[in-house]
């Protein structure tokens, strides 16, 4: 997985390219990439949300037990521009995207980017306290399991495999159980303040952490094993610097470029982990948006998850270069 | 409608609730526990008071617009109507004092307060109420459950300021019902000029909160109407309300809102599920209110539009073969009783008939063989000309709740033994909707809610087979006898309540002994609150808390 991510290095090197021009057609390539997925992304909604059976001016006016006058049903077709043919829909709407404009969600009474803009603050701040959650839990795993001998390493290894495939909505349980009704010390739903982030936070972290911390894992022990670790053996440098200046600098450079990745992931999980503890935020939008098939609001938020998680790989690919000096003088 | 997710959470109230009641164990063993001060003293002012709905949160705050239940529970705290109803279902006065049918029913002539304003400021008149209708009724607004209520209202006249008058395109005995729900109550016409998009942001009424501030996936907060002064006729207080705030949540996943009541972070939830109310059962600090949705019971429908139901031996010999008291009792806890009405047991004129459903496996077989469904094939169903006995059986997942949808298991493995092939089919809403639509069901559960008998037009009127424009339809078994839609016709139209009481009488006799339906309970709809929360109580219109007489104990 790390290796699909690791990008964009130029695979032709040419020594005429001035250094200048390579770094734009490295950043035209992204931007190209960044419109293609967005372009992708706006089509495939668009249309699979109108594989759903039934009529979205029906979902417009209540569903359930109202059954909606015919005038009021053609009022909203009208206005939602549901009666004009699929194509012409789908134009329009591209047209609108071009200049920025997400439209008007039905299901909210205002415009989607405002809908947005209201939720995206509450999802962002979970999920990078989430991913800085998990990495933190990752390095202590795997940095006490790789230095702390074999049982360590035994008990590092299987904590990571359960806390990877353990599901969001049975660890929010437990923490509810152990921390809310047993200890009484966390809120069991979000409250404003930092204490309400907690649960939601640590319910996101742990299964990410089991997945970083294997990876973490094991380019720790490439390291340790690596020709560089002997040299700096050689030098008589101490173990312990060895491991804080080299080793550990090395285990980073994976489970930074698989954040990205986490990120993505951590917006799917938020669906679920912002349902369970009523918290506000991106991921509960989009699951009542799908619910009441408001098109244009389910189609504008992945829409803004996917530029989200674009720059979001742009920045790690940054940070990859910073870590790792091979990349830079490779681009230089 | 709630979520998708909805199954988990049955093991997940269980495991809360064990361990709340170990919890429990052990504040109970530790010493100097205060009790309970049982006589709950004088009412206090102040506090905020955390209400949490299980429901999904309104796209709209105005229940005018569109008109669904969510909106009504939260309206309550905020809108009032021109007229309310008792515990006994008699219609009593609110923001109309008086009112006078014309002999031919077609006009009727409201007298209002001249006391009452909105909390903007603007004075609630015979103007307000003829904006109010024209809101309800403009296309613009897109509203469904209002619009349906005041379907009858042709035009409005302002007699004088404090004197209004409707005019009716036919009679209508269910219009002071309709006028009682708050998906058509009075907001103020100042703030009804403004774009839908800020009325549904703060709506304006006369009730005894004003929306201060929506916030929208996280909570809405209202705070007391210093001026209040117009409670319905009913009301015991004094008027004002006690609350400073109540803060309006949204919790969807049903184990955290029941978590949320017992750690105390709520005092108020809604949509408590049978294991969860059967759990607080044991807790001293929360307690119970059951208020029944009025209108329909839930019931199953069977579709006599079509084979193999449109053949009434067989629909006799379904009702016969399937235990549903059994389901019941196992399933729901003893939070639910058994319906044999087309009614909900709220409804004064509901009839029910329980020997209609007395379970008779041999009567239901040799029904069957007298309707040619004699054989059996090797999986033991009942055919017929090579047909198998097939029943197709869409449930929708957001309109029942989980015991329900194990409970038309059960129904589905009793209907097995008897030859009958339930296919259940649980489907998203829309999906639901589209099934319906295309016919492509013999049996068949939905809900209804609204104030008064009038309901049952709506269901078994031949006219309701016909589909909206959008396909839905809502007589769903698909009842079609001049006979019943004469007496749904006259029982609307009718001004003598003898009459009426008579007629719709006559109407559910039909319904229920022609086996199109079978009845399960009422619209469940289950709160539970700390008992540090007095004086709270359902309105008698459509069964939503309202809040303001409540107050917190310290």
């Amino acid at each position: 997985m790390a290796g699909v991510l690791t990008l964009p290095v130029s695979p032709t090197r040419s020594r005429r390219d001035p250094a200048s021009g390579h770094a734009w057609r490295w950043i035209l390539l992204r931007v190209g990439g960044v419109a293609f997925v967005l372009w992708a992304a706006a089509t495939v909604t668009f249309f699979a949300i109108r594989l759903i059976p039934g009529d979205p001016a029906e979902a417009i006016l209540g569903g359930p037990g109202s059954q909606a006058s015919e005038e009021a049903l053609a009022e909203v077709r009208r206005e939602y521009g549901l009666d004009r043919p699929l194509v012409v829909q789908y134009l329009a709407y591209l047209g609108k995207l071009i200049t920025g404009d997400l439209g008007q969600s039905y299901s909210l009474h205002k415009p989607v980017i405002t809908a947005i803009g209201e939720q995206f603050g509450a999802t962002l701040v979970l999920a990078f306290s989430s991913l800085a959650l998990a990495w933190a839990l990752a390095l202590v795993m795997a940095v006490w399991s790789v230095r702390g001998g074999r049982v360590a390493w035994a008990v590092g290894s299987a904590l990571e495999l359960v806390a990877a495939a353990v599901p969001h909505f049975w660890l929010a349980t437990v923490l509810i159980l152990f921390f809310s009704l047993t200890l009484g010390i966390l809120p069991p739903v979000s409250v404003a303040g930092p204490t309400g982030l907690v649960l939601p936070a640590l319910t996101m972290a742990v299964p990410l952490a089991g997945f970083l911390g294997q990876v973490m894992r094991e380019s720790l022990l490439t390291a340790m094993e690596s020709p560089f670790v002997m040299t700096a053996r050689a030098r008589g440098e101490s173990e312990s610097r060895i491991f804080w200046r080299h080793t550990l600098r090395h285990a980073a450079i994976p489970a930074v470029g698989l954040s990205g990745w986490a990120f993505g992931s951590l917006i799917s999980g938020a669906v679920v982990v912002e349902s369970v503890f009523a918290r506000q935020g991106l991921g509960r939008s989009l699951l009542s948006a799908v619910q009441v098939r408001d098109v244009t609001l389910v189609t504008g938020i992945v829409l803004v998850v996917a530029l989200a998680y674009t720059i979001v790989t742009l920045l790690t690919d940054l940070a990859d270069r910073v870590i790792d000096p091979r990349r830079r003088t490779a681009d230089e | 409608m709630t979520t998708p997710t909805r199954r988990p959470s049955r093991l997940r109230t269980a495991l809360i609730a064990t361990a709340s009641a170990s919890l429990l164990l052990l504040t109970a063993c530790s010493p100097g526990g205060t009790a309970q001060d049982e006589s709950s003293g004088e009412p206090v002012s102040g506090g905020t008071l955390t209400y949490a709905s299980g429901d999904a949160e309104p796209s709209c705050l105005d229940p005018h617009v569109g008109g669904n239940y969510p909106q009504a529970l939260i309206a309550t705290q905020y809108l009032e109507s021109l007229v309310s109803l008792d515990d006994d279902g008699e219609v009593i006065p609110w923001l109309a004092t008086r009112w006078t049918q014309s002999d031919d029913g077609l006009t009727w002539e409201f007298s209002l307060r001249d006391d009452v304003s909105f909390t903007d400021g603007t004075p609630f008149d015979a103007e307000a109420v003829a904006a109010n209708i024209a809101h309800v009724q403009d296309p613009a607004t897109a509203s469904s459950t209002g619009y349906l209520a005041l379907q009858k209202i042709a035009s409005t006249e302002v007699v004088d300021p404090h004197t209004v008058r409707l005019h009716l395109s036919a009679p209508d005995s269910a219009l002071l019902e309709s006028l009682s729900q708050v998906w058509v109550a009075m907001e103020s016409p100042t703030a009804l000029k403004r774009s839908q998009e800020e009325n549904c942001a703060s709506p304006v009424g006369t009730g005894p909160f004003i929306v201060d501030e929506w916030n929208r996936q996280d909570s809405v907060t209202l705070v007391r109407n210093d001026d209040y002064n117009s409670p319905p006729a009913d009301a015991t207080g004094s008027g004002l309300p006690y609350l400073d705030k109540i803060v309006w949540r949204f919790i969807p996943d049903s184990a955290s809102r029941y978590a949320a009541l017992q750690s105390g972070e709520v005092q108020v939830i809604d949509n408590a599920q049978p294991d969860t109310i059967a759990s607080a059962e044991s807790a001293d600090s929360i307690e119970e209110l059951n208020a029944p949705r009025p209108g329909a019971s839930n019931r199953i429908e069977l579709n006599s539009g079509k084979a193999p139901f449109d053949d009434e031996r067989v629909r006799e010999a379904f009702i016969r073969s399937v235990d549903v008291d059994a389901g019941i009792k196992s399933l729901f806890f003893g939070t639910a009783e058994r319906s044999y009405s087309p009614l909900s047991s709220v409804e004064p004129l509901g009839l029910s008939l329980p020997d209609l459903f007395t379970v008779d496996t041999d009567a239901a077989a040799a029904l069957l063989d007298d309707a040619g469904w004699s054989e059996r094939d090797a999986d033991g169903y009942r055919v017929k000309d090579g047909q198998r006995l097939t029943l197709e059986f869409p449930v929708s997942t957001n309109q029942s709740i989980p015991a329900e949808q194990s409970l038309f298991e059960q129904i589905q493995a009793d209907a097995k033994k008897a030859g009958f092939e339930v296919n259940l089919r649980p489907l998203d809403l829309s999906s639901w909707y589209g099934a319906l639509a295309e016919n492509d069901y013999n049996l068949v559960s939905a809900p209804y809610t609204k104030v008064g008998p009038d309901v049952l037009r709506i269901l078994y009127h031949s006219d309701s087979i016909t589909p909206a424009p959008s396909g839905y339809f809502a007589n769903l078994a698909q009842v079609s006898i001049p006979e019943l839609d004469d007496l749904l016709t006259r029982a609307s139209s009718t001004s003598d309540a003898d009459e009426r009481k008579a007629l719709y009488e006559d109407a559910q006799r039909i319904i229920l002994e022609g086996y199109y339906i079978l009845p399960l309970y009422d619209q469940q709809n289950h709160f539970l609150y700390s008992s540090s929360v007095k004086g709270l109580r359902a309105m008698p219109t459509v069964s939503t808390p309202t809040f303001a007489e409540a107050w917190l104990a310290s």
